[in-house]
C-alpha cells in the first residue's frame, strides 16, 4: 500500500508491505531533487555562502554555518575570533529552536488529533527569527557568516534586545509547553515527575501513554553526533554505550535505485541523528531517564526534541555572558580562498541532526560539493534486510496512520533530503 | 460567516524559504480571519495535495513558489499540469519568490525549460502569455512577508495595483534596497574603505553590494521588523532581481576602478562627475569610528 506523506517540507512516498496484518517492510521514496551540488560546481567558493542557505527554508542557517566551516577547513590555519564563534553558535541555536517549535505545533499536534496551532508555532519562531536577524540582517536566508568571521558588529544595546527575545521565548516555553521552571527542568532526571505537570508537551506525552503507544517508534537504539559545539558533544551511542572517537571519513553515502535520497551510513551501519542522539551522547539526565524506561521510542524522541528548546535557550544565555565585544567580529584571512587548491569538510548539528558539507576547490573554483543532510541519516531506506532507521521504527506497527506518526517523529525534511 | 478568500499555495522546485518567511508575518491571526488555504505546504488545509490534484477545488488565488519546469513531477503529476488546471479556476496568480518569478537559483537545476512563470531571468517566456494579465510577481529570495500579505489584501480589496515591467507592485519594488540603509552616508560621500565586522562603511565599492541597483523595500520595511542585510554589514545579493544569483557575490567587479554595475538610472558620466566632486573633500566624521572615544 502506497501512501503519500505530505507537509514534510515537501512530500515523500511510503510503500507499506504487510505480513500478518503488521507492517513488515516500508520503502521510503523521495520523488525529486534540485541538483544543488551540481549548481555549485564551477562557482566561486564564497558564492556557496549565498547558494547553500537555499538548500532549505527551515534549516538554511545550518547550511550556511556548515558551508563557512567547510570553506575555513580548506585553510591550513585560519584565525576566527572567539566572539565570531560564539555569535555563529548563537544564531545556529536560534534556528534549531524555531524549528522545534514549528515541528511540535504544526506537525506533531495534528497527528495526535489536536488542532494544528499556527500561532503557537510562529510566536516563538518569530522571536528566534528576530534574534538571528539582529546579527544576520534577516531570517531566513542570511549569509552573514563569512570566511574569517561574521559580517556584523554588535553593541551592548543589541544584546539587551537579544536577551529580551530569549527571555520571552523561555516565558512562552514555560507557559505553553511545560509548566516547569526551565532551570529546574535542566536539572531534572525523572521523567515521571514531568507527566503530572501541565502543558502541551505533557498532553502529548500522556496521550502516547493512554493510547498505548509507549512501545512505538523503537529502532536500532544507535545514535551518532558529528557536530561539536560548546553544547553538543561528538560521539556515538550504541545501547547507551558512548564513544567519542569518530571519523568523518567513515561516513559513506550510497545512491538508492528507487529514491532520489541517498542513504548514509557509518562503518556500514545506520544511525539515528537529531535531538535524541545529541541527548544520548551528551547523557542529558532527563532524556537518559526516559530512555531507560522507554528506550528509543517515539515518546523519548519527542521529549528529547522539545526539551532541547529549553536547554539551548539557557545555553544561549550563558554564551552571551561569555561574549567579549572588544574582540573583532571578522579577521581578514591572510590568503584569499581562491588563491590555492584545497579541500575541506565540516559537520554541524542542524535541527534534525548531523549535517555534513564537503568541498573541493581547484583553480579558484568549486570543483565538487557534497552535502549529507540529517534526514538522509534518519529516513533513507536500506535494502532488503538492512533497514534504515525510520524503516526499522515502523516495522511491526498495525496501521499506516500510526506509521506516519512514527515517521514524522523523526522530523522529516524533504527539501533538505532532495537538495 | 464571512467568506474567506481561498488560496492554493503550490510549491514546485523550491527550498520552502518563502513558506517560512511568510510565517514571519506579524499579524497572521488577522490574516487567517480573511484568508484560508485550500492547500499549503505546512499549514493544515481542508484538502490534501492528492485532493487538489484529483479534483477541481474552488479557489480564488494561486500562489506558485519555486521554479517551474516542463518535466518536474509533484505527487506523480506534472507540476505544470497543476498550474494549468488551477490557473483556469482562480482569478489571480501570484508568483511567490525569485524562483517562481525569474527562475532564481533553481533555473540551473537539470530540468527541462526551467524558468519563472513569465520570465527566465529578464527574458519573457511566451508559454503562459494568456496568464500574464492575471499575474502579480513578488520576487525576493525569500519574499518579504509583508510584500506578499499586503499584495493578497490588495487583490482581496480589488485595488488597482501599479506594477513594474516584471509585474511587481511598485509600492514595494520602486525603491532600491539602498533606500534607508544605515550605511548610506558612506556611499553618498564615496567613503570606500569598508571592512567586514564593522558598523561603518559601505559594501558597494569593494564587497559586491547590489543595494543601489536592486529593487526592493528591505531597508524601508526591514526584515523580521528589526534589521536588514546591508544594515548588518552583509552586501545586498540582488535577490529580487532577474539576474539573481550573479557570480562572485562578495566582490565588486570594476573596470578601471569604476564599478561595472552602477546605481539604477545613473550613467557612467554622472557617476564619475559625482565621484570626482566627493573625492575633493574629506568628512572627518565618516573617516572615524561611529562611537569615537
Amino acid at each position: 500500500m502506497i501512501k503519500l506523506i505530505e507537509k514534510i517540507e515537501g512530500e515523500a512516498k511510503l510503500n507499506f508491505h504487510f505480513k500478518n496484518n503488521k507492517i513488515d517492510k516500508v520503502d521510503v521514496d523521495f520523488m525529486s531533487t534540485r541538483h544543488i551540488e551540481d549548481i555549485l560546481k564551477g562557482k566561486s567558493p564564497l558564492d556557496a555562502l549565498v547558494i547553500n542557505p537555499r538548500v532549505c527554508g527551515i534549516c538554511g542557517h545550518a547550511h550556511l554555518i556548515a558551508t563557512v566551516r567547510a570553506l575555513e577547513d580548506c585553510y591550513e590555519k585560519i584565525e576566527i575570533s572567539n566572539k565570531a564563534k560564539i555569535i555563529r553558535e548563537l544564531t545556529l541555536n536560534f534556528e534549531l529552536i524555531q524549528n522545534h517549535f514549528k515541528w511540535f505545533y504544526l506537525t506533531i499536534f495534528p497527528l495526535f488529533g489536536l488542532k494544528q496551532n499556527v500561532m503557537k508555532a510562529v510566536t516563538p519562531s518569530q522571536l528566534m527569527g528576530k534574534a538571528i536577524a539582529l546579527f544576520g540582517g534577516q531570517y531566513p536566508h542570511t549569509s552573514y557568516a563569512i570566511v574569517g568571521g561574521v559580517v556584523c558588529e554588535i553593541t551592548q544595546m543589541d544584546l539587551i534586545k537579544l536577551e529580551h527575545y530569549i527571555d520571552e521565548t523561555i516565558g512562552f516555553f514555560e507557559k505553553n509547553l511545560l509548566d516547569v521552571d526551565v532551570q529546574m527542568l535542566q536539572d531534572s532526571d525523572n521523567v515521571m515527575n514531568l507527566l503530572s505537570k501541565s502543558g502541551d508537551l505533557v498532553d502529548i506525552l500522556n496521550l502516547i501513554e493512554t493510547n498505548g503507544w509507549l512501545e512505538y517508534g523503537k529502532s536500532y537504539d544507535r545514535f551518532i553526533v558529528f557536530g561539536e559545539s560548546s553544547y553538543f558533544a561528538k560521539g556515538k551511542s550504541i545501547k547507551t554505550r558512548v564513544m567519542h572517537n569518530l571519523s568523518l571519513a567513515d561516513v559513506l553515502e550510497s545512491a538508492s535505485t528507487t529514491s532520489f535520497a541517498k542513504s548514509v551510513h557509518y562503518h556500514g551501519k545506520y544511525y539515528e541523528v537529531g535531538p535524541l542522539a545529541r541527548a544520548m551522547v551528551k547523557k542529558t539526565p532527563l532524556i537518559k531517564d526516559a530512555h531507560r524506561k522507554y528506550k528509543d521510542s517515539m515518546f523519548t524522541r519527542i521529549l528529547a526534541r522539545v526539551c532541547e528548546i529549553s536547554q539551548l535557550l539557557l545555553h544561549c544565555k550563558s554564551l552571551i555572558a561569555e561574549l567579549d565585544l572588544s574582540e573583532p567580529s571578522y579577521i581578514k584571512p591572510k590568503m584569499e580562498i581562491t588563491s590555492f587548491n584545497s579541500s575541506g569538510s565540516s559537520a554541524v548539528e542542524a535541527a534534525r541532526g548531523t549535517l555534513i558539507h564537503k568541498v573541493v576547490i581547484e583553480d579558484s573554483l568549486i570543483k565538487s560539493y557534497e552535502i549529507i543532510t540529517p534526514t538522509q541519516w534518519n529516513l533513507c531506506g536500506g535494502v532488503n534486510e538492512n533497514h534504515g532507521v525510520s524503516q526499522k521504527a515502523m516495522i511491526g506497527l498495525e496501521n499506516t496512520e500510526i506509521a506516519e506518526l512514527v515517521f514524522k517523529s523523526f522530523d522529516v525534511c524533504s527539501v533538505c533530503t532532495t537538495h | 460567516m464571512k467568506k474567506k478568500v481561498r488560496i492554493l499555495w503550490l510549491g514546485l522546485i523550491t527550498c520552502n524559504g518563502n513558506t517560512h518567511s511568510f510565517l514571519n508575518y506579524t499579524h497572521l491571526e488577522q490574516f487567517f480571519n480573511d484568508f484560508e488555504f485550500i492547500y499549503h505546504p505546512i499549514i493544515d488545509s481542508e484538502y490534501s495535495l492528492e485532493d487538489i490534484i484529483s479534483q477541481d477545488v474552488a479557489c480564488d488565488i494561486l500562489l506558485i513558489e519555486g521554479a517551474i519546469a516542463d518535466d518536474f513531477i509533484k505527487a506523480d503529476v506534472l507540476g505544470i499540469d497543476i498550474i494549468k488546471k488551477y490557473s483556469n479556476i482562480v482569478s489571480k496568480i501570484v508568483t511567490v519568490g525569485t524562483c517562481a518569478t525569474f527562475g532564481g537559483i533553481f533555473k540551473e537545476s537539470h530540468y527541462e525549460n526551467v524558468s519563472g512563470l513569465h520570465f527566465k531571468e529578464e527574458k519573457r517566456t511566451e508559454k503562459y502569455n494568456h496568464l500574464f494579465e492575471k499575474t502579480i510577481s513578488i520576487s525576493g529570495c525569500p519574499i518579504h512577508p509583508e510584500t506578499l500579505v499586503s499584495t493578497l489584501y490588495a487583490i482581496k480589496k480589488g485595488l488597482d495595483l501599479k506594477l513594474d515591467s516584471y509585474l511587481r507592485p511598485k509600492e514595494y519594488f520602486a525603491y532600491t534596497v539602498h533606500n534607508g540603509c544605515t550605511r548610506n552616508e558612506y556611499f553618498e560621500y564615496k567613503v570606500d574603505h569598508h571592512h567586514f565586522g564593522e558598523l561603518e562603511g559601505c559594501m558597494f565599492y569593494d564587497h559586491g553590494c547590489q543595494g543601489p541597483l536592486t529593487h526592493g523595500s528591505c531597508n524601508k520595511i526591514l526584515w523580521n521588523e528589526i534589521n536588514s542585510k546591508t544594515r548588518a554589514g552583509l552586501p545586498c545579493m540582488g535577490c529580487t532581481e532577474p539576474s539573481f544569483p550573479k557570480q562572485n557575490l562578495f566582490s565588486t567587479k570594476k573596470n578601471m576602478g569604476i564599478p561595472e554595475f552602477l546605481p539604477v538610472g545613473v550613467n557612467k558620466r554622472v557617476y564619475l562627475t559625482l565621484a570626482g566632486i566627493t573625492k575633493a573633500f574629506k568628512i572627518d566624521r565618516l573617516q572615524k569610528k561611529l562611537f569615537d572615544d
